[in-house]
């Protein structure tokens, strides 16, 4: 059998387009109606997705409240007990869920994501993140954001105590961020542990990945920088002792699909419109981690900026495009609101497989994780036009070859 | 409000006593089926213990194999009416992450989530969450005070009409109507606002046990229901008049506080009998109900439906079903949205 592509639903809010919310389909009460997400996890189910996905954050998105009032993503329901929910409504898909290094303690997010894992018969998932926002630093007292080589510290302590407790032991643990004494008060996990997926693209980002991720979610928006990135990461597995297909690297990619080239198109433009200009300047402002981007003429170049400590990789991402394609500050925003610097496609079922087998056939993915841009309707796009087109390139499976999530991904069974 | 005749019941299933088989694969079914069982006879809520690490050596041993907040979301999918309390730590989760999580169970359950407070501490928990020189009593109440504040507070984020869904202006939410709660205390700061939106039953119903005299104050300030350990009808009935005093003088309706005695009930216990005792401590005016704890067993939570709770019910003691849909009008608690 030839190697088949894996695929994530990014469930998100009302879509991933930041003006997703405001599109005349687009169901706005995502973030207080279960049904919706249920409906949403049934329709990926059918599909065949390897897994739903889930990002997080404990605390708004934006630190302007009427930038924040102009955007669906300041409520929502928090990503556990969401999936717990969709647990039990739902019965092979995967089940990953964001959370962060930075505040929690390691034996209450093993046991939780265990239980999870439980509730679904193994079907759970760990997307870590160290969290790179000041606006979630204010909700866990008042030191601010810790520094990004900090933070990946903590980070890789906090991966070893979880991993050493999901296999059943006691960690005996007293190090510099955490003590942690006994074991687990559950039973083994179903898949032998949850998936544990990350996202961090920086140096220590991806050593951390390198040693201890089992999927590996990233934004690249070009092919060689895709390419760039699978290498480079499964590359450094060796040194850790690890196969480089112990690792499934999933990008993001944000599909705008319809019938014909013309739809998909106008389709996409109807969205960007609805981008108000001081959104999509705070959100890239978010992206460049500074906060004073509207005071520099809209229709002008990015101003030169100071490393950030806070997401690096994000915004390497943007600088580069924005000196390689010569956008204003306003092109960049909206291009980047739109898909939130992860990679677009516009276009026919045809054209979006094509470039999803070129990537996937090129060595510069495993997989991709879907981020529609509105629910339900690009979800339902993607999986009755794309999917169907991907199975009949023998790309994508049928059905599901096994029950748990590790069985989904072809990965190892952990000791 | 007529609940002054009628009593409250809780159901707590006590973990460890589950029909699974040892080696069995942890069934959420079973529980799920339990729970029903406890809807269709109109109980107001069934409380999840949490079993956090009581010791070193009880690794796999818990017939509960589920964290209490993911079992109670599973829950909330399969039931609607009753409601559903899970009891989480304040040593083992930061409070706006808590109060994050309750507030989400809320919306998921559609008005009947619960937050049950433990207000003794777990042993050997702070061990196991970087702690290990654990609080003093003292240390732990005051930290416990301000946390259930912290949490509390971030529930009212958001005012009842603060969403818009404004597509056409592009006015998601009211900013007025979005609350900081800017908490700066002894052990914790909290910036806020919380990001889920408002429950549909005012605040998730917090529920307090493991008290001391020492947490009568706090709890009389904060608690929506207080759980007590059982004890002769008059204690009881001096501890309940304590407590109502004691939130009257935080400028509380007293009534606003529901005072329930745990009762532990085995399968030898009769029927009648049962009746007769908790008939005896309601009328005494001791109790504004009973937390009833059962092995996890069909059999225990049948025996109670099916025999005793009929028998309440003939003498009027509790009421025929269900009036609304959120826990906090079973309770009858403002907020209810429903009653």
């Amino acid at each position: 059998m030839t190697a088949r592509m894996k695929l994530g639903a990014f469930l998100w809010a009302t879509g991933h387009h930041i003006a997703a919310w405001r599109h005349p389909k687009a169901y706005v009460t995502a973030g207080i109606d279960i049904d919706h997400y249920i409906q949403l996890a049934r329709t990926a189910e059918a599909a065949k997705f390897d897994m739903i996905f889930c990002e997080d954050a404990a605390g708004l998105r934006e630190a302007d409240v009427g930038i924040a009032s102009q955007t669906s993503r300041s409520i929502g329901f928090e990503p556990i007990s969401l999936l717990s929910a969709l647990a039990v409504q739902t019965s092979r898909i995967g089940l990953v869920s964001t959370a962060s290094t930075s505040y929690n303690e390691p034996y209450g997010l093993a046991r939780t994501f265990l239980s999870l894992d439980h509730l679904s018969r193994g079907r759970a998932g760990w997307n870590l993140v160290t969290s790179a926002s000041p606006i979630e630093a204010a909700n866990f007292g008042s030191t601010g954001l810790k520094p990004h080589a900090d933070r990946y510290e903590r980070a890789r302590e906090f991966a070893e105590v979880v991993t050493r407790l999901w296999q059943g032991k006691a960690p005996g643990h007293d190090g510099q961020s955490f003590s942690v004494h006994d074991p687990l008060d559950l039973p083994r996990s179903p898949q032998g542990a949850p998936v544990m997926v990350q996202a961090g693209a920086s140096d220590v980002g991806r050593d951390l990945a390198a040693r201890t991720a089992d999927v590996v979610f990233t934004a690249a928006q070009t092919f060689e920088e895709a390419k760039a990135f699978y290498g480079d990461l499964k590359g450094r597995m060796a040194a850790y002792g690890r196969e480089p297909d112990d690792i499934k690297i999933m990008p993001g990619v944000s599909p705008v699909v319809a019938e014909t080239e013309a739809e998909a198109r106008e389709k996409h433009e109807e969205l960007q419109a609805l981008i108000p200009d001081d959104v999509g300047v705070a959100l890239l402002s978010s992206y460049l981690s500074i906060s004073d981007l509207w005071r520099y003429p809209i229709d002008g170049p990015l101003p030169e900026l100071p490393e950030s400590e806070g997401m690096k990789s994000r915004q390497a991402l943007v600088i580069e495009q924005s000196r390689r394609d010569g956008l204003s500050i306003r092109q960049l925003a909206r291009h980047f609101a739109g898909a939130r610097g992860h990679w677009r496609i516009v276009g026919t079922p045809a054209q979006v497989a094509d470039e999803l087998q070129a990537r996937f056939e090129g060595g510069a993915a495993d997989g991709f994780n879907v981020m529609p841009s509105y629910f339900p309707g690009e979800l339902d796009a993607f999986a009755t036009l794309v999917v169907p087109e991907l199975q009949r390139r023998g790309l994508f499976r049928r059905d599901y070859e096994g029950n748990t999530l590790r069985e989904h991904l072809g990965l190892k069974r952990p000791a | 409000m007529d609940n002054g005749a009628t009593m409250h019941l809780a159901v707590s299933l006590l973990p460890g006593t589950a029909d699974t088989s040892p080696g069995e694969e942890p069934e959420f079914s079973g529980l799920a089926g339990l729970v029903q069982r406890a809807e269709a006879a109109g109980i107001d809520m069934v409380l999840l213990v949490d079993s956090a690490p009581a010791s070193s050596n009880n690794a796999a041993n818990s017939t509960v194999p589920f964290e209490a907040t993911t079992l109670l979301a599973a829950l909330a999918t399969v039931t609607s009416r009753i409601g559903l309390v899970a009891a989480a730590s304040t040593v083992a989760h930061q409070p706006y992450n808590l109060a994050r999580r309750f507030a989400s169970l809320d919306i998921i359950s559609h008005g009947r989530a619960g937050w049950n407070a433990v207000m003794a501490q777990a042993p050997r928990e702070a061990a196991n969450f970087s702690r290990p020189e654990g609080f003093s009593d003292t240390d732990f109440r005051r930290r416990s005070e301000e946390y259930i504040g912290i949490v509390q507070g971030l529930w009212q984020s958001w005012d009842l009409d603060a969403l818009l869904f404004d597509k056409t202006r592009g006015r998601f939410h009211d900013p007025e109507k979005m609350h900081l709660l800017d908490h700066k205390g002894e052990f914790f700061s909290v910036r806020g606002p919380l990001n889920v939106a408002r429950s549909p039953q005012d605040k998730p119903v917090l529920v307090l046990s493991g008290l001391t005299e020492a947490d009568f104050d706090i709890a009389a300030r904060t608690a929506d229901v207080i759980l007590l350990e059982s004890g002769s009808v008059e204690s009881a009935k001096a501890r309940f008049d304590d407590l109502k005093r004691r939130a009257t003088a935080a400028g509380r309706d007293p009534d606003a506080v529901k005072v329930l005695t745990n009762i532990s009930l085995t399968a030898e216990d009769k029927p009648a009998a049962t009746a007769d005792r908790l008939e005896t401590q309601f009328r005494a005016k001791s109790c504004d109900g009973f937390n009833i704890r059962l092995p996890q067993q069909r059999s225990a939570l049948d025996d109670f439906a099916d025999r005793v709770l009929p028998e309440l019910r003939q003498r009027g003691l509790v009421r025929e079903g269900y009036r609304g849909t959120t826990l906090r009008s079973h309770l009858g608690l403002a907020g209810g949205g429903d009653q």
